[in-house]
């Protein structure tokens, strides 16, 4: 390994250390507060499911945008922070599986949706908190 | 323009024109992502591995993306990855070129041209006539944002010391013909259209037609190979980096003019390819035959 690099003057920090906010969008992050009976069962099982990489539920993250369960099929819309996420496969399969194992839902249809993409303004404040003492600066 | 919700609201020329489109859009990700991981642990310093890296991982996702929207035609993705013929390919030969072993400034100046078209194809897929296309735009564009910036930040680098000029110069020389098969019409894959046969089949001028119409992309290729001349040539010009491309001036006003022998030979869009590729998708596709799979695997299907 060379060492005798001499230091660059015009060598300058790390320009993105500052990360974007993103817009704020109505209606997310979605909780699930209001929804009733079924839907209600579908928000609480899903709140138990936490993000690979961080001691955050996926619905304080603001993954989840929205649950309907019509005739006992359970559709979950659902994004990912990243479109090159490689825990993907990991969280669908585990969202499918938790959902379905609900009694009185047959089946569920998990959509992956990209819009409105996901920006650190979806995490909700509660969510907020456990990446704060997870030790992020959010 | 009307807008389409599903797949189900095309017709079946409209439906080959999506195609193809989307061909495009997700080879050429898939293709670039397989090249830049050959520098994985190679690269000339950590930062910049890592930069690459991550270039490679979001294309990857990108790729994905498109593959996934490729679903609505009846498509799977294990199925256009691991076993379409070599042939159906549709990515440009500038994604598929081999590197020669440590030249860092072939990928740099790789990753620019490509990247400014990218950036100019997401703007004209921003307002899709198809909803699902218009829905992803802005989480790729987001994404993508920065790699220009990287990429132009390590041009200029190069570009300042004598030898990571020549480097570059040599790479213009060998990418820049590649780099405009970005802005080639596409001919449709075999599986579609009324022709049959193992035969080349012919590019499709309607089917570019029909993508503009309908509103799937609202610029056409010529369009954004005429925006992208304007923004590369003069920016390697400023670099010192010559270019085929030459400058008639109309009293105020010019045009950039690509000399029409400028073009590769196998044009990547119309099924052709050059040497390299054949080997590239050799290997990776080798496992999942190896395997004999017929599916993709997931990484957990059973988590307990």
């Amino acid at each position: 390994m060379n060492h005798d690099t001499p230091d660059d003057p015009d060598t300058t920090p790390c320009a993105y250390t500052d990360y974007r906010e993103g817009e704020a969008v109505e209606e997310l992050p979605a909780t699930g507060d209001d929804a009733t009976g079924l839907e209600a069962d579908v928000w609480e099982t899903l709140y138990e499911i936490e993000d690979p990489e961080m001691p955050i539920s996926i619905v304080d993250l603001g993954l989840i945008y929205g649950v309907d369960v019509e005739d006992g099929v359970a559709t979950v819309d659902m994004t990912l922070t990243y479109s090159g996420c490689p825990a993907r496969d990991m969280l669908t399969t585990e969202v499918e599986e938790s959902v379905v194992a609900l009694e009185d839902v047959d089946d569920v249809e998990l959509r992956l949706v990209w819009s409105p993409e996901w920006t650190v303004e979806m995490v909700t404040d509660e969510g907020e908190d456990d990446l704060r003492e997870f030790g992020l600066s959010v | 323009m009307s807008g389409f919700d599903s797949s189900a609201d095309l017709d079946d020329e409209q439906a080959t024109a999506l195609e193809s489109l989307l061909l495009r859009l997700a080879d050429d990700e898939f293709v670039l992502a397989e090249r830049y991981t050959e520098w994985q642990v190679r690269a000339p310093s950590l930062e910049s591995d890592l930069a690459l890296s991550n270039n490679a991982q979001d294309e990857l996702g990108h790729a994905r993306l498109w593959y996934d929207v490729l679903e609505d035609l009846g498509h799977e993705e294990h199925e256009l990855i691991y076993e379409r013929d070599p042939d159906e390919w549709r990515h440009s030969t500038l994604t598929e070129r081999p590197f020669d072993e440590g030249d860092w400034a072939d990928v740099v100046l790789r990753h620019y041209l490509y990247d400014v078209a990218e950036q100019l194809r997401l703007e004209s897929l921003a307002e899709s006539s198809y909803a699902k296309i218009a829905d992803r735009v802005g989480k790729v564009r987001s994404e993508e944002q920065y790699h220009r910036e990287h990429a132009e930040s390590w041009m200029e680098r190069l570009a300042d010391g004598d030898e990571g000029h020549e480097r570059l110069q040599n790479a213009v020389d060998r990418l820049f013909p590649h780099a405009l098969t970005l802005f080639e019409v596409a001919a449709p894959t075999s599986g579609t259209g009324d022709a049959s046969g193992d035969e080349p089949r012919a590019v499709d001028d309607d089917l570019e037609e029909t993508i503009v119409e309908a509103g799937f992309r609202d610029a056409s290729l010529e369009a954004l190979r005429a925006e992208w001349l304007s923004i590369v040539v003069p920016y390697l010009e400023d670099l010192d980096l010559e270019t085929p491309v030459s400058e008639i001036v109309h009293y105020d006003d010019y045009d950039l003019e690509v000399p029409d022998d400028t073009l590769p030979e196998a044009l990547g869009r119309d099924g052709t390819h050059t040497d390299a590729w054949a080997k590239l998708h050799e290997e990776f596709t080798h496992t999942y035959r190896e395997l004999e799979r017929s599916e993709a695997t997931t990484i957990m299907a059973h988590p307990e």
